[in-house]
This record gives structure tokens, sequence and C-alpha cells, in this order.
């Protein structure tokens, strides 16, 4: 059973065939999934569904590609993108920095990868000239973090 | 702003997920914002906002307000 709706489904592959340009990859970390009970491991409990989630989403439009990694076997990449839990999923793209989301994106955080998605596939954003040029005149590393929950 | 610019990293945390972070970072409310572990502001913001709550980070001040 898709997790996004029809109706949801179709708005939004109109926002992205309207409003994408360029292509955007979903680089998604997670675990391998199996059915077995590997005593010790922990067990990432919405691994499953923000994969199939993401998938969802990634079938919407051809711009959006999804390369899913294994957390442990592909942790050079992870190490490399900074991913130290997960899941976690890192927008590539027309970006100068990192845009990443750590959990499911439910609720308000599924708008503000949907919005994301898009800036990231455009590297236009909305940010005043003002923003701009205080970014420009930083030059240690900013680390934003948003924390959200469902809703 | 991680669009914008290189030295930006910009998380968005499901935080019901990582309750060590919830923890971490005391989240009684959310939203919250928090940059370089230093200054963090509960509750929506604006451009303006989140460019101070930058500007505070970098300048190397303590701050926080709800």
């Amino acid at each position: 059973m898709p997790l996004i709706s029809q109706d949801d489904a179709e708005t939004l592959r109109t926002i992205f065939d309207e409003r994408m340009q360029d292509d955007v990859t979903i680089t998604y970390f997670t675990q391998r999934e199996s059915p077995l009970f590997i005593p010790g491991a922990t067990e990432c409990q919405t691994c499953g569904q923000t994969r199939e989630l993401l998938q969802e989403v990634a079938d919407l439009s051809e711009k959006i590609s999804l390369d899913v990694k294994d957390f442990v076997a592909d942790s050079a990449d992870a190490e490399e993108m900074g991913i130290e839990r997960i899941p976690a999923f890192v927008l590539q793209g027309h970006t100068q920095g990192a845009v990443r989301f750590f959990g499911i994106p439910a609720g308000y955080e599924f708008a503000t990868l949907v919005e994301d998605l898009v800036d990231v596939s455009t590297g236009a954003t909305d940010l005043s000239t003002k923003t701009r040029d205080a970014l420009g005149e930083i030059d240690e590393d900013i680390h934003i973090q948003v924390f959200v929950t469902p809703t | 702003m991680a669009i914008e610019s290189p030295h930006v990293t910009a998380d968005v945390v499901e935080a019901s997920e990582f309750p060590d972070l919830a923890q971490r970072y005391r989240l009684y409310a959310v939203p919250k914002t928090v940059v370089n572990d230093k200054v963090q502001v509960e509750g929506g913001m604006r451009e303006p906002q989140l460019l101070q709550l930058v500007l505070a980070a970098v300048g190397g001040d303590e701050q926080s307000e709800s």
C-alpha cells in the first residue's frame, strides 16, 4: 500500500513537473533490512518505511533519483557526508553546502523536503540580498539543525 | 542557506526518532533551531531571525531565547 495517496502523488507530480529544473539525487543511508535477528545490532525502526517513502517520491519525477547506501557497508560515504545516525538522506544537486534530513520525513518535514528538492534542482533561493551578502562574508563552518516532530 | 553557501550544513531532524538528541538539546518544544551547538531558538523563525542566529553563532556569543 503506497504511503503517498494518489491525490497527493498527482499534486506532487505537478509541482515537480512545473518547478524542478535539473536532476537531484537523494542519497539515502539505511541499514540492510533483514528478517534475521542479529543480537546486539540496533534496529532502525523507520528505515524501511523511509526508504519506501523516498522511493515513492523519486518515482514522481524523472529528475529525482534515489541512491540507497548501507550505513555499515558504505561507511566511507557516510563518514564523508558526516552521517552518524540513520535513517538519513542528503540532497545532491545545485547546493554548495549540505542539505540533510534525519528520520522519516513525515508531516511538516515532508513539505520541507518537497521545497528543498525543488530548490536544490534550481539552485535558486528566496534569500534576501542582505542574507546572501552576510553568508558570503562568513568563512567558518555553520551547522544549522532544525528539530521537528511529525504533526 | 546551505544552497547558497559551501560553509553551511543544514539539517532537519525528526526529534522523536532520536531521543538522545531530544535530551541533549532539551527539546521540550519544537521546532527548535540550533546553530553550531552554541545558539538556539524555539519556535518557527523568519529569515532575518535565522541570519541573526547564524551571525551570533559565528560571533562566538552564547545566546538562547524562546
